[in-house]
């Protein structure tokens, strides 16, 4: 829509990202007057709908909250509770869960990388139109995400909304030989995933490149899945229990999700990007030297280039689910006891999509008087608008179709999954 | 034959599908149960020559209406699943078309919904609905 002096960008409903959200941005010129990421997914009751339950149904009724990544949130859940309860896991158990998070990441970064945003860089409306034209690539990405469903559905006991993690551990663990089973499948997936860098960066990137404040967690010797400090490209050094010194969420009028800013800073960058540029050393030498022959090296301050730097994460997690074969023992006891004991506990885990934060306070008899949930892409969503203000002003001279499809598919690049990000709203009705 | 139910059980008239598959589970007939994630529908009805989905809708109707389209005429301004990940039933037919991948016969049960909130109640009609679908789909298989 033009108008005099000015122009609209309104995409009333954003296709290929995970829930529902549309984008405003009005142009006064050559100058981006307003952004606003609309949400209007039914709103997010869950940390309500938590109090009043025992910690243990913490990681079922959580994992409701995302259909691509149930697992993050029972693994931010059972960490932030093992946390409050004081409750040390087994080394293989440990083992497991990392093996869970790759399965996790498999299924959602291959649905992602060519399914949801390989169209855009190929020039077609979606994944139905690219397959017409590009059916191996769809087929490789079909194999791929089924194999990180294998990996869940044997942890988990099913695919989507896995019941099998428990506070203290899983309520059945599997055998090594079920494990050696996946490993024919990996070895095809981890190949599969080097083609897919090799294939990713040859495709062409918009120049759009910000000073972005990068936060992840970094863990001494792996590349972080449950554990590790929270650090930034910005010298942030903290322990979970911090986070909420550090960051806080805001809620805008325009949206029914809240922004998670810094304190005294703003936005800021969780996901890939951040967890590679972070964590470029912990990588497997494979995803390493994958990254290094495309030219990839941390710091990517290009948010296109999202798309190789999952490709590269596929390595990751492939590598990573092949090396808990290898070494994996299946552990005396399939979880440690949990206690009613009253606590507080927070964690952080690394979802697809970035940090997953959590915290519950429990009562002596376990059950949960308060929680708080803060999904990545409620963090992601003031960078998000803050991305749209620069770019929207690079694209100023372009038609406004074409202007707003390029503004769509940099929130793409985000893989914001609306879905999680939406928590429950009070509203306030002012009257003169 | 296949039967596929889909939705999400926090999610109010959205369990619809989920519980007609449970239902008939209990009856003795072999279900399946999924979010109705296109790539996973894609996985559940590969090398299927006959598969059921049922499903809640929204396409205007009075609530509680059953409608059964085949996939072939599914229409597009239909909103399957309140769970939506943007990419679901709709998706998962034309894609499965393009790939060459669709079953011969493929039906869709869609019960129209209207309340998805979380942790919504499932609305009495969308449950009328619910054994109706239940008794038509036993009459269908038991002959």
């Amino acid at each position: 829509m033009s108008g005099r002096g000015g122009r609209t960008i309104k995409v009333d409903t954003l296709a290929r990202v995970e829930g529902e959200g549309a984008l405003y941005i009005k142009m006064a010129g050559d100058r981006v007057a307003d952004v606003k990421l609309k949400i209007y997914e039914p709103p997010r009751m869950f940390e309500a709908f938590l109090r009043g339950r025992h910690f243990s149904e913490a990681p079922d009724i959580t994992a409701r909250i995302c259909g691509i990544c149930p697992i993050a949130y029972q693994m931010s859940a059972v960490h932030a509770i093992e946390r409050a309860l004081a409750i040390k896991i087994d080394p293989a158990v440990r083992l497991l869960r990392r093996l869970f998070y790759c399965g996790e990441w498999i299924e959602s970064h291959a649905l992602h990388v060519y399914m949801l945003h390989a169209p855009d860089f190929l020039g077609y409306q979606d994944v139905i139109g690219m397959a017409k034209d590009h059916r191996p690539l769809v087929e490789k990405a079909l194999r791929l995400k089924k194999i990180g469903n294998r990996i869940v559905h044997l942890l988990g006991g099913r695919e989507i909304h896995p019941i099998s993690a428990c506070v203290g551990g899983f309520h059945k663990v599997p055998t090594k030989r079920q494990l050696q089973e996946l490993a024919a499948d990996l070895e095809w997936a981890l190949e599969a995933s080097l083609e897919t860098v090799r294939w990713t960066s040859t495709l062409e990137f918009p120049h759009f490149e910000q000073d972005y404040e990068f936060v992840a967690l970094q863990h001494r010797d792996e590349y972080p899945f449950n554990e590790g400090r929270l650090v930034s490209s910005h010298g942030l050094n903290i322990d979970a229990a911090e986070y909420e010194d550090r960051f806080v969420e805001l809620h805008v009028k325009h949206s029914n999700a809240l922004h998670s800013v810094m304190r005294g800073k703003g936005s800021y960058f969780v996901g890939p990007l951040a967890r590679f540029n972070l964590n470029f050393d912990s990588l497997p030498e494979v995803a390493r030297k994958a990254a290094l022959e495309v030219g990839l090296r941390p710091p990517v301050k290009n948010l296109f280039r999202s798309i190789v730097v999952r490709a590269v994460e596929l390595v990751f997690a492939c590598a990573e689910a092949l090396r808990v074969i290898q070494y994996y023992e299946a552990p005396a006891a399939a979880h440690v006891a949990a206690p009613n004991r009253a606590g507080v506990g927070q964690a952080i885990t690394e979802a697809p999509r970035g940090i997953l934060y959590h915290r519950y306070a429990v009562d002596e008899n376990g059950l949960i008087v308060a929680a708080k949930i803060v999904p990545p892409t409620s963090q992601n969503q003031r960078r998000i608008e803050d991305d749209l203000r620069e770019y929207a002003a690079h694209l100023a001279a372009w038609p406004i179709e074409e202007a707003t499809w390029k503004c769509e598919q940099a929130v793409r690049c985000y893989d914001p999954c609306i879905s999680c990000a939406t928590h429950f709203l009070k509203v306030r009705i002012d009257r003169e | 034959m296949l039967i596929i139910g889909c939705g999400n059980r926090q999610r109010g008239d959205d369990a619809a599908g989920l519980i007609v598959a449970e239902r008939l589970r209990n009856a003795g007939i072999h279900t399946k149960s999924c979010s109705g994630e296109a790539t996973e529908l894609m996985e559940l009805w590969h090398d299927h020559d006959h598969v059921i989905v049922i499903d809640a809708v929204m396409t205007g109707a009075s609530i509680g209406m059953l409608h059964v389209w085949d996939a072939g005429t599914l229409p597009k301004h239909v909103k399957v699943s309140a769970s939506t990940h943007g990419f679901g039933l709709a998706e998962a037919v034309e894609l499965s078309r393009t790939l060459g991948r669709m079953p011969a016969r493929l039906r869709v049960y869609g019960i129209e919904g209207r309340e998805f909130g979380i942790a919504a109640e499932i609305s009495p009609e969308v449950i009328r609905a619910i054994e109706m679908t239940v008794r038509r789909i036993e009459d269908e298989i038991r002959g």
